[in-house]
């Protein structure tokens, strides 16, 4: 019964007997027909399994309660309501979870239209953003209800596991891709009304890339990330002079910045690898150049290129925006490999991009050490390219990656059910581990359904196939395993925190060496690539610790953090130690750098810098330290601004008042979890633990000389 | 001293074969999708990207560690000497 219908009854003569009545109906095509109960069977025989007869006496009950009831007006919502109360005394409850109507009731779509969402600190309020949001609800409930078993969707109602983007159940989770697909085939988009060949031009490229990362967004639940794009562009800039490269960089970015046309009328959520060298695996490849044919050279031609190219894009960041503030999107990934320090200008260029960390925080640092390649998007997810994806470097439009759906795990609740027994523990990590697997196939079957329709169906940009392949490349995509609170899992087994002894650390260690190999046997069993990630958790950790100490107190009252009082509540993030632990950033990085290994989606590790401006060369040291003396994966340095609405001019440090016009017309500005925003915009969880972390307080900044006394 | 190898792996049983092991302190630890304790070990003295490469492996009292089955062979034979 999909028509929007309303039952109007006519104005009746006070001796007229009900049954005298005529009823009529108020249809979503704009006209008024008669009620007519054969419609209630009709959807009934559409809509579930019910065979005709069954379906007739299911109308008539419901017919009889209408016409007794002395309800003014009736709408589909309220219609479908008596068909499913009727199906429920007779024992059809298969029909009615079948015949359930999906929305929202009209007091929460008020308070959605007038109040901000905060679950996504990247979406601003508006009529998109509502949109987006009461569209996601629907499909909240769809996937709960159609995609996923009972089993799973009570998982992610009580909270044991979060299955992320559930108003993205048609979507995969996030991409990888590579500038070569756009150089090479042009931007020719399913449904669009032009089509375009490869660019001669690199503005006119820049324009695909955005264009198609837009498209992409629309396609996608997640971030998008850009392999190499400096390397890439290089063909098109020779000729060109410092000020119009410098114009393209500012344009890329202003463009990613400024794009409030993604999902909910939101910014893209972008990526962008970088390098200083030339990656090996790029070294010998034929380069493609202006109209999408090759250049002659291969892209190991292009170092100075790209150099160029990367160095002035770290001016504009170095800029900040009209009111110097950081940019949000997209995010710069450097990547620090052995290559970077063979490869001239390397301290230079070390030292620029610790300037614009020092200064904006922008800057990511990813390192692949030894053999390894990775792309790189999101907060920290990454692909470590396999020996098959090196063969695919030689024709680098084929190289995307994507992962299909991350599931979270509530690793405190295992901790409170196992009640300090290690067996259980441990059993319970791989219960879960398996429910996660199981969530992981319904979406997958779900999407395998969707994509089966091909260039006709809802996800026909997914299916395009330019070079042999369908643009999502589905035997090369990961699903996430991710965790959230390791460190209070291990405090309420333990009794310690993360950081507080070397046998807790330990133990915090084995846990992810068993998830690990839990989701490898996984894989095997299932021929799938199950990987560990440090899950983002931007609402998650705040979600969990909620419903921990709803249903698991007074336990979950000693292991939660943040202000309870406040309701700023939270769990840790991953495998992270608690932001608030006195470790300083050598040990922090060190420390939480030997989990990144058995995390292959990736890792990252956050220096909170607060409103402390390093001195670059401090940063340029440490970086190389956590290189050539850790293992961790990616480390990022986040300043802390307040940027004011009144003189529109930013300032280090987060305060109440503008210093200089003291004006209180100001927004606070730092990392949530992996990108900047405001804090007006976060969650009650993310505050909570905003006011819990430990900054640097002049870790990088040398002691001033001691004055030496007058004469 | 631990001494990381894995099932199937040749150059580990010879190191085995070649070394009483127990004589010189060694403990061995068997990586496998069975033995969480030893691949956190493992991760704990940061060797699990070094045991993807090459195995076996043996982490010394001071947290060193020496890779190839030959060099170990001749390390744990002089200790033990």
């Amino acid at each position: 019964m999909g028509d929007v219908m309303e039952l109007k009854r006519t104005v009746e003569p006070p001796d007229q007997d009900a049954t005298d009545r005529v009823l009529f109906v108020r249809t979503s095509d704009m006209e008024i027909v008669s009620w007519d109960r054969r419609r209630i069977a009709e959807a009934l025989v559409r809509e579930t399994y019910l065979d005709r007869d069954t379906a007739d006496k299911v109308a008539e009950a419901v017919d009889r309660v209408i016409h007794r009831s002395r309800i003014e007006v009736l709408t589909a919502p309220l219609i479908r309501e008596l068909v499913d109360a009727q199906l429920i005394q007779m024992g059809l409850e298969a029909a009615r979870r079948m015949h359930t109507r999906l929305g929202m009731p009209l007091f929460d779509v008020e308070e959605l239209l007038v109040q901000p969402n905060r679950e996504n600190a990247n979406v601003p309020h508006g009529p998109e953003a509502t949109n987006l949001t009461l569209a996601e609800n629907i499909k909240k409930e769809y996937a709960l209800l159609a995609v996923f078993s009972q089993d799973v969707a009570d998982a992610h109602m009580r909270g044991d596991l979060h299955l992320h983007d559930l108003g993205f159940i048609d979507r995969p989770y996030c991409s990888g891709q590579s500038l070569e697909y756009l150089k090479r085939f042009g931007l020719n988009l399913p449904n669009s009304l032009a089509n375009a060949k490869p660019a001669r031009h690199p503005e006119v490229l820049l324009a695909h890339m955005v264009k198609f990362s837009a498209a992409l967004q629309s396609n996608f639940a997640g971030a998008i990330g850009w392999d190499a794009v400096n390397l890439f562009f290089a063909p098109y800039l020779e000729g060109m002079s410092d000020r119009d490269v410098k114009q393209l960089a500012q344009m890329l970015i202003f463009e990613y910045s400024q794009q409030a046309v993604a999902r909910g009328g939101q910014a893209i959520f972008s990526d962008i690898n970088l390098y200083w060298e030339v990656p090996r695996h790029f070294q010998d490849v034929p380069a493609i150049g202006p109209g999408g044919g090759y250049t002659g050279k291969t892209y190991g031609e292009y170092e100075k290129e790209a150099q160029r190219f990367v160095w002035l894009m770290f001016d504009v960041y170095a800029d900040g925006d009209a009111s110097g503030r950081p940019f949000f999107f997209p995010k710069p990934l450097v990547h620090i490999t052995e290559k970077f320090f063979e490869t001239e200008g390397h301290e230079r260029f070390l030292r620029h991009i610790c300037e614009v960390a020092a200064d904006k925080g922008n800057t990511y640092f990813v390192f692949d050490r030894g053999d390894t390649a990775k792309i790189s998007e999101c907060c920290r997810l990454s692909f470590k390219l396999e020996k098959s994806d090196l063969e695919d470097a030689k024709q680098p439009w084929r190289m995307r990656y994507s992962a299909l759906q991350n599931v979270t795990m509530n690793l405190p609740r295992v901790a409170y059910r196992a009640g300090g027994d290690d067996t259980r523990l441990f059993q319970g990590l791989t219960e879960m581990l398996e429910l996660a697997t199981r969530a992981h196939l319904e979406k997958k079957a779900f999407i395998e359904r969707l994509l089966s329709q091909g260039d006709r169906g809802p996800l026909s940009l997914l299916t395009m196939n330019r070079d042999g392949q369908p643009y999502l490349r589905m035997h090369r995509v990961s699903y996430l395993l991710g965790m959230v609170g390791l460190n209070e899992m291990v405090k309420i087994h333990t009794g310690q925190e993360l950081h507080e002894s070397d046998e807790a650390f330990r133990f915090g260690l084995k846990i992810i060496a068993h998830m690990k190999l839990v989701a490898d046997k996984l894989s095997r069993h299932h021929n799938m690539h199950f990987v560990l990630e440090q899950t983002p958790a931007e609402s998650t950790a705040y979600r969990f610790a909620r419903l921990d100490l709803k249903y698991y107190s007074p336990a979950a009252g000693h292991a939660v953090r943040g202000d309870m009082s406040r309701g700023e509540v939270y769990y840790t993030n991953s495998t992270q130690l608690h932001v608030g632990s006195p470790t300083n950033p050598v040990d922090r990085v060190r420390l939480e750098g030997l989990f990144h290994p058995l995390i292959e989606a990736g890792a990252i590790t956050h220096v909170w810098l607060g409103e402390e401006r390093p001195d670059p060369d401090s940063l340029a040291n440490f970086v190389v330290k956590v290189f050539r003396n850790t293992h961790n994966d990616q480390i990022a340095f986040s300043p802390e601004f307040t940027t004011c609405v009144a003189c529109e001019r930013t300032s280090r440090g987060m305060s109440e008042t503008c210093p200089h016009c003291g004006s209180d017309e100001v927004e606070g500005i730092t990392r949530i979890t992996g990108y900047f925003t405001k804090v007006s915009s976060w969650n009650k969880g993310k505050i909570g633990e905003l006011h819990e972390r430990r900054r640097t307080a002049g870790f990088f900044t040398p002691p001033s000389p001691p004055e030496t006394a007058s004469a | 001293m631990t001494l990381f190898t894995k099932v199937g792996c040749e150059k580990c049983d010879y190191v085995k074969q070649h070394v009483n092991l127990s004589a010189v302190g060694v403990r061995v630890e068997e990586l496998g999708p069975d033995n969480p304790d030893a691949l956190a070990h493992l991760a704990w003295h940061g060797l699990v990207t070094v045991a993807e490469r090459s195995l076996p492996i043996l982490v010394l009292d001071d947290s060193r560690y020496l890779t190839g089955a030959i060099r170990i062979r001749r390390y744990l034979q002089e200790i033990g000497s």
